[in-house]
């Protein structure tokens, strides 16, 4: 078990090294060991797919190599992250050297020989190699065309699957993030929103708080149904961490549009509260310019009154509860401010009037 | 290969012409014409690499000083890299040009050149925007572990599109304009075997749209029903449906597929027929009024084609009894009338027909038969009927049921009674479709002659071979009988070896007398395994009969040796069962 172990964490350096320079100085026979040793590995995914517990400790092995690294170096994700990134390790690595331009002509020329021995090799219970590599190149061209199809020229549907995407891929990290420290996923989150563009980032957190709750990880369920169930719902970490962040909390009820936001408001109340809360805030800042006639902020960043009016409105069509917590929030405002009927003294009076709901 | 190097060599000046001509202008022509010529491409790709491999990479510089162009086309060219195995030959290719040990500037630069290529097939394409880019290397993922992601849920985002519901809040109602359905199928072709994209294939064929004219590309269909012919994809039988009643070419194609597959297996094994048939889901999309129609007109030719084969008989018939099934199992109500399905039948005949025999009594089956032939005699004899068709089509429905007809066979071979004009009629005519009225009287007589013998037999404690050889000989005054009869006249015999309590004893040694040439040889075993399979359909209880059926058979079987379905050619084979020698006139 031992020897398995320290296999596991030569064969990360491997995986680590393959994308670097270093490669100049590996000759065929390292070509051929790092191929052997990746081999070995996959064959270890098949083997003790089943096999709970030499399962889980590869996996602590390789939470605990996270934990070390983690936010160090300059991801925040090691090379293999949990039992499952073992099916693929071949894959990767073969992917990696083949695109680097360091490795020498004969380790090259060796790499090409191990991968693609041509036809009429027999073909295991598995996939080949090759077979997987052609599969990729396949897949690629797939995407390409259906882009080139009309997905491209049609933003909103690219923008509906790339964001999917992403969203599937941030809950399966969130659901491997070492468990050991209460912290893990916040930390991790936290490293993400400080390096990663974060427009983007509120979008596919958005995209994760409305995936369908059982959606994401079917297949390796189904695999592997003695698996215990270590894993968290991401979504939810993903909630208690943006309950715990104000400013990202801030920045996601700012920046998103108002029936997005409505929707996430529907799936999860928590959310639903601080954003409310967030939007009785933003209003209160907002005063009533007599001579305009309108309601206006006196800093720059303050919500604008279309702004808020467009959130409302979009809230007030949304299904029971969320709707009537709404109008009753609406309504406990404007009594607070002195339950004006006439428009220009309460903001709350106001909005209710514009929504239609001014009795 | 140095023979067909002159072949190859203008293969490959023609593919060169090709594919500038594709590279020059990616337009809706271009693409279309490379669909077309994928198949035929991969071929040459195929050829390519075998004269490739057999040299190093100066040797192939020096033969094709423009294999470079050649392979950095293909490679730029999406359909092709999507396409079945394509890629992978490519991959082939490009690694066959990369030389060990480069010894001056030019081969380094070849090296460098492919190793372009090479790395340009596995990471084509991207498309990523630097953020989400840098979202992805920001958790650690490469693009080959989110591709397969990616592409799942693009094909999701655009089956929900053609289905008109959508993924998430971000996306707001919209149809789908027809031409870029046409152009989403046009892309589909080279996809249409790699299983991620199969929901959308799936989607494109249940889509309706509310164009009058199909809006899908020929070319789309050809691939759907080319791949699930040759089962490289697996299509929900609805699909698959939607296809022929949207594209009759494949469904011609699938019906042929199918007669291909029947000929090309062994003869006298329905059990297998009935798997083929299951297999193509043909008598499920026959539930469909326009699909039945058009696979029995098939069976018409066919049958038309081998002057009444038997085998094409029987799977008529299989075809039939498992359309019927598919009928029921679908809609306890019909959905179509059954004149749809038989529009030139006379609609109470077809009625009769449907019925199940097992769902009646077995004491009360001569009904419905008399009931079938007095109808079929009318229509036959009846000039006043002729527009429910001449007497081939009256033929060409009833064999469809054609287990009637065996039914009453056995019926008159076992009952004591006098044989009923009805069932006598019935089975001269489904024997002898095309014998006038006097013909057919001439049958009758013969077989009731025959019948009259074998009643006598029936209730004697021992029988000898020869008893059975008296009862069928032709009368020295009557005329001799013909084919058509002398078949009739088989059966009956067989029927009463499988029934008579003294039949089994000798069955061995008539069947062996009877089998004089081949054919008929290969006639009684189609005959055994027929009626096997009929009685698993009846559910009929017969231990006895059914014991012996199945060891004729298989000795039959052990003997007759096994070869496709094509008449006429002789086999020579050995043994008990086996045919002899000499010829015996009487049976």
């Amino acid at each position: 078990m031992e020897s398995l172990l320290q296999h596991l964490e030569r064969f990360s350096e491997v995986l680590a090294v393959s994308r670097t320079t270093h490669v100049r100085t590996w000759d065929p026979a390292t070509v051929r060991r790092a191929l052997q040793w990746a081999r070995y590995l996959r064959h270890v995914h098949r083997r003790f797919g089943r096999h709970v517990r030499i399962r889980a400790a590869l996996e602590r092995r390789l939470q605990n190599q996270w934990r070390l690294e983690g936010g160090s170096g300059s991801s925040p994700v090691p090379g293999l992250t949990n039992f499952q990134a073992l099916e693929r390790c071949d894959l990767r690595l073969s992917l990696r050297l083949l695109e680097n331009r360091a490795l020498g002509d004969a380790a090259y020329h060796c790499l090409l020989q191990e991968l693609f021995p041509g036809p009429g090799v027999p073909d295991a219970d598995e996939e080949t190699l090759q077979g997987s590599l052609a599969r990729v190149a396949r897949r690629r061209s797939a995407v390409h065309l259906l882009r080139l199809s009309g997905c491209g020229e049609n933003s909103v549907l690219e923008e509906d699957f790339m964001l999917k995407t992403q969203a599937e891929l941030l809950l399966e990290r969130l659901r491997e993030v070492p468990r050991a420290e209460a912290e893990g996923p916040n930390r991790f989150l936290s490293t993400l929103w400080d390096r990663l563009p974060q427009n983007n980032f509120l979008k596919v957190m958005a995209t994760v708080l409305l995936l369908p709750p059982s959606s994401p990880r079917p297949q390796e369920e189904e695999l592997e149904p003695g698996t215990p169930k270590t894993l968290g719902d991401g979504d939810q970490e993903l909630v208690r961490w943006l309950l715990a962040k104000p400013e990202v909390m801030t920045a996601f009820c700012r920046t998103l549009p108002a029936g997005l936001l409505t929707s996430v408001a529907g799936r999860h109340p928590e959310l639903s509260r601080v954003y409310l809360g967030l939007l009785t805030d933003w209003g209160r800042h907002l005063h009533y310019d007599l001579q305009k006639g309108v309601w206006v902020g006196t800093e720059s960043q303050h919500v604008p009154w279309e702004e808020l009016y467009g959130k409302f409105q979009s809230l007030c069509q949304a299904p029971p509860p969320l709707k009537d917590e709404v109008q009753t929030a609406l309504e406990s405002c404007k009594a607070q401010d002195g339950d004006f009927q006439v428009p220009g003294l309460s903001i709350w009076t106001d909005l209710l009037l514009a929504l239609g709901h001014g009795s | 290969m140095a023979q067909d190097s002159g072949g190859f060599s203008s293969d490959y000046q023609f593919w060169m012409q090709k594919l500038s001509f594709w590279h020059q202008a990616s337009t809706l022509e271009t693409q279309q014409d490379t669909c077309l010529h994928l198949p035929r491409f991969q071929e040459f790709l195929r050829q390519m690499y075998e004269v490739l491999k057999e040299m190093d990479s100066n040797m192939i510089i020096e033969r094709f000083p423009t294999i470079g162009q050649l392979l950095a086309k293909t490679c730029w060219n999406p359909f092709i890299l999507a396409f079945d195995e394509s890629q992978k030959i490519l991959l082939w290719c490009l690694c066959c040009l990369i030389n060990k040990e480069p010894q001056n500037s030019e081969e380094l630069k070849l090296n460098s050149w492919t190793r372009g290529l090479l790395s340009h097939i596995l990471s084509a394409f991207r498309f990523d925007t630097k953020e989400v880019g840098l979202f992805t290397q920001g958790l650690g993922y490469a693009p080959v572990d989110y591709y397969p992601g990616l592409l799942k849920n693009m094909v999701l985002s655009l089956v929900s599109e053609l289905r008109e519901s959508h993924l998430n809040g971000f996306n707001t109602q919209r149809r789908m304009a027809p031409e870029k359905i046409r152009f989403l199928s046009q892309v589909c072709v080279p996809l249409v075997t790699l299983p991620d994209t199969e929901p959308l294939v799936e989607a494109l064929l249940t889509y309706h749209g509310h164009e009058p004219q199909e809006v899908l590309w020929p070319e789309f269909f050809e691939a759907v029903n080319e791949a699930f012919l040759l089962k490289k994809i697996s299509l929900p039988t609805s699909a698959v449906i939607c296809l022929w009643l949207r594209h009759l070419p494949s469904l011609e194609e699938a019906t042929l597929h199918l007669f291909e597959k029947l000929i090309s297996s062994e003869r006298n094994f329905l059990r297998r027929i009935e798997c083929f048939l299951k297999d193509s889901l043909l008598p499920e999309a026959a539930c469909h009024p326009a699909i039945f129609r058009i696979i029995d007109e098939m069976f018409r030719y066919a049958l038309l084609e081998t002057d009444g084969a038997p085998e094409v008989l029987a799977a008529i018939q299989v075809f039939t009894w498992r359309f019927v099934d598919a009928l029921e199992k679908q809609n306890k109500q019909l959905k179509f009338t059954l004149k749809t399905y038989f529009p030139y039948a006379s609609p109470s005949l077809v009625m009769v027909l449907l019925q199940h025999p097992k769902d009646i009594p077995q004491e009360l089956w001569h009904q419905p038969l008399k009931h079938i032939s007095e109808m079929l005699r009318e229509i036959v004899e009846d000039q006043t009927h002729r527009s429910y068709g001449d007497p081939f089509e009256c033929w060409f429905l009833f064999i469809h049921f054609g287990g009637w007809a065996d039914i009453a066979a056995e019926r008159l071979v076992m009952s004591e009674a006098e044989p009923p004009e009805a069932l006598l009629w019935l089975l001269a005519f489904s024997h002898g479709p095309r014998d006038g009225s006097q013909q057919r009287a001439q049958t009758m007589i013969e077989v009731k002659a025959v019948l009259s013998h074998l009643k006598r037999l029936l209730r004697s404690p021992t029988l000898l071979a020869s008893d059975l050889q008296a009862a069928a000989a032709e009368s020295p005054d009557r005329d001799p009988r013909p084919p058509s009869c002398q078949q009739l006249i088989r059966r009956l015999l067989l029927n009463f070896l499988l029934w008579a309590p003294g039949g089994h004893a000798i069955a061995r040694e008539v069947i062996t007398l009877m089998a004089s040439t081949d054919e008929i040889g290969h006639e009684i075993a189609g005959f055994l395994d027929q009626t096997l399979y009929r009685w698993d359909h009846l559910c009929l209880e017969a231990p006895r009969p059914r014991k012996l059926a199945r060891e004729l058979l298989a000795e039959l079987r052990a003997h007759v040796q096994p070869r496709p379905a094509a008449r006429g050619a002789a086999v020579h084979a050995a043994g008990s069962l086996g045919p002899r020698d000499e010829t015996s006139s009487s049976w």
